[in-house]
Parts: C-alpha cells; structure tokens; sequence
C-alpha cells in the first residue's frame, strides 16, 4: 500500500465546490482545508504508483485546481 | 464514505453510551432475577461466562464475507476482516485489559453485596475521567492542557450530580472500594484498550470487534480464577453458582441479551477511544446517564422498575448535572487545533534522527518521511495556538537538522471510514 499527501492550490472561491468533488475520488483517505501556502491537503491510499497517477489526475481535473504538490510517504510513525 | 472525523468521533462515542444506558437497564432487571439479586458474584462469573459464549457467536456471524470485506466491516469496523486468535504482540495488553476488567467487577460486585442502594457510592465511579488524565498525563506524551482539566471537571462533577440518588447509605469501605479498586482498574482498562485498538495487526489496523471478544473471554477467565480462590479460602459456592445459573435456559437467554447489547455498545467504545484519549472518551460516556432516564421511564412504564424518584429538588439536582454533562462535552469538541507543519532537513543529518527528535515533541499526532519538495509532513494537534508555539514550535527550532518549516494550521477536515 502506498500513502501520499497531495498538497493543493486552488482559486480563490472555489474551495467548496472542489472538496465536494474530491471527496468522491476513489482512493481518498482525508481531506483537510488549511491555512497558509496551500489551500488543501488530501492523503491518498493506494494500490500502486499506477493508481496514484489516477488520483492526482482527477484532482489535476478539478475546476479552480491551479497547483499540485505530490509527496510519497516512506516511512511514517503516528498514534492512530 | 468520507465525512468530518470530529462527527464521527462524536457519532461512536454516543451511540456506544446510549447502547450502554439501554444495557443499564437490561442489567438492572437480569440482575433482579431471584439466582443474581442475592448473589452478585455469580451474576459477574455469569455475565462473562455467557457473554464469552455469545460474544464468539457474534462475532462469527459478522465474519461472513460480504463484497470484498465481512458483514462485521461493514456494520461497525471498516478494520475487521475476522473472527482470529490473538496475536503475541497483544497477549501482554489483552492479559492487562483482562485481569482490569475482572478485578472492577468484582469490585463492583462487592460494592453491591455490601450496600443496598449503591447508587450514592457508584456516582462516585465517575471520578475516573479524572485517574485517567492524571494517568495520561504520566504515560502519553500528551499531558493534558488546562481546558481539558476544566472540561474534566466539570463532566465529572457533572455525572455524579446527575447519577446520585439521597435513598443510598454513605459508607467507608464501599466508597474506600471506589477509589482503590473499581476507577483505578477501569482507567488502566480503559488505556489498554486504547491501546490494543492503536497496534497495527498484519499491517492493518487492530479491529474493535476482535478487541472485544478476548477481552470477554480474558475476564472471564480471570474472574474464574479470582472467584475460585474466594470460594476456596471463605467456604463459598459463588463459582458453581454463576456456571449452574449461566446453564438455565431461562437465564442464559437474559445474559445472551445483556451482552449481546453491550458487546456493539463496547465496539464502538474501542473504535472511538482509536480516535481520541481515552480520558475524552469517558467524559463522553458519562452522557450514558442522560441516555439512562428514557430507559428507566420505559422500564418503569413495563412494571420491570418499581423506584424512581420525583423529587423536586432531586430533579433539579440532576438537571444541573446533566447540563454540566453536555456543557463539559461540548467545551472538548470546541477547543481543538490541528496543524500540519512541512520541513526541510539540511543535508548531513540521518532523517531516522529527526524523525524521532520529531516524535518526541508533545501533540505531534503523526510523523511522516516524504520524497518530494519536503521531507517531512508532520502532523500535530494542542488545544491552543499559544500551546502550539510554546510546545511545538520552540521544540522545532531546538533541532539541528531542521532548514526550514511552516505551519499550516487545519481549518476543516474529512475523513474516510
């Protein structure tokens, strides 16, 4: 299984129209909206690198999606 | 499907109070039942005994596949795959969790043998919240922050305001019993539950319906145990009581619905303490009592409860504590700040280093080692932005490998379950 975290840029006003999308995307595991460089951070679960190029795409796709930042977790230690 | 975390924290750990209200009021009249009302001994032995029994029927059923994954993931752990034997890395916690368990209901047992109304004694049970964040504050890296000790407080005094009944006797060694026995081993069961759900099992999360079922089988198995030597030592048949009464047809089908019911309400327990302390977690509990009335009304109405009282002032009383009750809850869902904080490392020092540098700063939730623009995803939560700078940001600078970092503060969050 690999993780990652996709870090978003989005245009301004557009951020509710585009959490609502993204959380029909398969593979999804969390969506945070944030404040600061970026605008929302998602963690992506999948099966391969082949299905997280499925998932940074439908993001890529999303309107008022300007910037994505994918970074692949290697090692991770966490209380849950 | 993927919605807020904080709702589904709050959706777990509500619903598993208002189950536990309706298994007050099954206990109270299994309880009431000729073989139990004099004999709580047997009643503990009896409950753990048939619950072992029904809780592994359970959780067969639910190991039932069912399109990819089983009946039990689908209703109430996205982590249960099936019914299996406990892994080595969990026996040490499962035997603690066991051996706690046993030993609070005996103690329970004995406070019912001693008193006749307990319930002035057993509202003092809700002091646990408070063992808990002394206990937290001593084993987690997490201690607790000032609005969690006053949110604390007042659930707790909340609950007993809400939960005492005047009619009680006021007695030394039940209330001695309390203290000593009954909240300091449901706050170390209460932990080790946390963290039996927190393991990682096959690289999975650990599941709650798993948890559940040896832990009834553990507490049992220890409740035997500590039963047969009272019996031995004071010449009593408390063991063989609870075996001949579980056996009855009659009884086994009363004891099969009480633990069947607690059995979800204990599932969605475990899965909520994953999600939050456990300290949070009872605080939340002790909403049961204000689940308990519409129970007991409906009990009262069936002609299974003969007592229930309509005191002016000891309705009034146990208003107040009620909205202490959900004002303290409320207060515990209000006060949370989470933060994800991105870093840069210089090159030249060992990240498995800075990881643990990292991890050891109170309120970091998850550390994460990223291939990317940085190298660290650091996930952090305080009840404060002050805490946050004084906690975690001045810790940051302290380490050596760090180049640069920014914190970007959490404003909504979804999850999938």
């Amino acid at each position: 299984m690999i993780s990652a975290y996709i870090l978003i840029m989005i245009q301004p006003g557009k951020t509710d129209k585009a959490i609502k999308e993204m959380r029909r995307i398969d593979n999804v595991a969390k969506i945070s909206i944030i404040a600061g460089e970026y605008d929302i951070v998602v963690r992506a679960q999948v099966k391969n690198l082949e299905e997280l190029l499925a998932v940074t795409d439908d993001i890529q796709m999303i309107e008022g999606v300007t910037k994505t930042t994918t970074q692949i977790i290697e090692k991770e230690i966490s209380l849950q | 499907m993927i919605i807020r975390k904080k709702y589904l924290f709050y959706i777990l750990a509500i619903t598993s109070s208002f189950i536990a209200a309706a298994v007050t009021a099954i206990d109270s009249y299994v309880g009431g039942q000729p073989a139990f009302k004099y004999d709580p001994w047997a009643f503990a032995f009896s409950l753990f005994f048939v619950g072992a029994i029904i809780t592994m029927i359970i959780t067969m059923v639910l190991s039932i596949p069912l399109r990819g994954s089983s009946l039990g993931a689908k209703l109430l752990d996205p982590s249960f795959k099936r019914i299996r034997f406990v892994q080595k890395k969990e026996i040490k916690t499962h035997l603690i969790a066991g051996i706690m368990n046993a030993i609070n209901t005996i103690g329970y047992c004995a406070i019912i043998s001693q008193v006749q109304d307990p319930s002035v004694i057993l509202s003092f049970s809700q002091i646990v919240i408070l063992y808990l964040l002394l206990m937290e504050s001593i084993t987690d890296k997490d201690v607790p922050t000032l609005v969690e000790v006053q949110s604390s407080v007042i659930v707790t005094f909340g609950a007993i305001l809400a939960s005492i009944s005047l009619t009680g006797e006021f007695l030394l060694v039940p209330i001695l019993i309390v203290f000593l026995v009954v909240n300091p081993t449901w706050a170390i069961f209460s932990i080790y539950q946390r963290k039996l759900k927190l393991m990682k099992i096959r690289n999975r999360p650990n599941d709650s319906l798993n948890i559940r079922f040896w832990n009834v089988v553990f507490s049992c198995l220890f409740t035997a145990i500590i039963l047969f030597f009272y019996d031995f030592f004071f010449s009593q048949q408390h063991l063989v009581s609870g075996v001949l009464s579980s056996l009855d047809p009659h009884y086994f089908i009363l004891l099969a619905a009480t633990m069947g019911t607690t059995f979800i309400s204990y599932v969605l327990y475990i899965r909520a303490l994953g999600m939050w302390k456990a300290s949070v977690n009872n605080a939340i509990r002790a909403s049961t009592i204000i689940f308990a009335i519409p129970f007991s009304l409906l009990m009262l109405h069936l002609g299974l409860l003969t007592e229930f009282s309509t005191d002016p002032v000891m309705l009034v009383i146990k208003i107040m504590g009620m909205i202490l009750i959900v004002m303290g809850i409320v207060s515990f869902a209000l006060t949370l700040v989470k933060a994800y904080i991105f870093i840069t490392v210089k090159p030249g020092y060992r990240l498995k280093d800075t990881m643990n540098k990292l991890w050891d700063i109170r309120g970091v939730s998850h550390v994460t080692v990223t291939g990317g623009k940085y190298d660290f995803i650091v996930k952090v939560s305080t009840r404060t932005l002050l805490k946050g700078y004084e906690r975690i940001i001045r810790r940051l600078d302290e380490i050596d490998g760090i180049k640069k970092y920014h914190w970007e503060s959490v404003l909504k969050d979804w999850e999938k379950i």
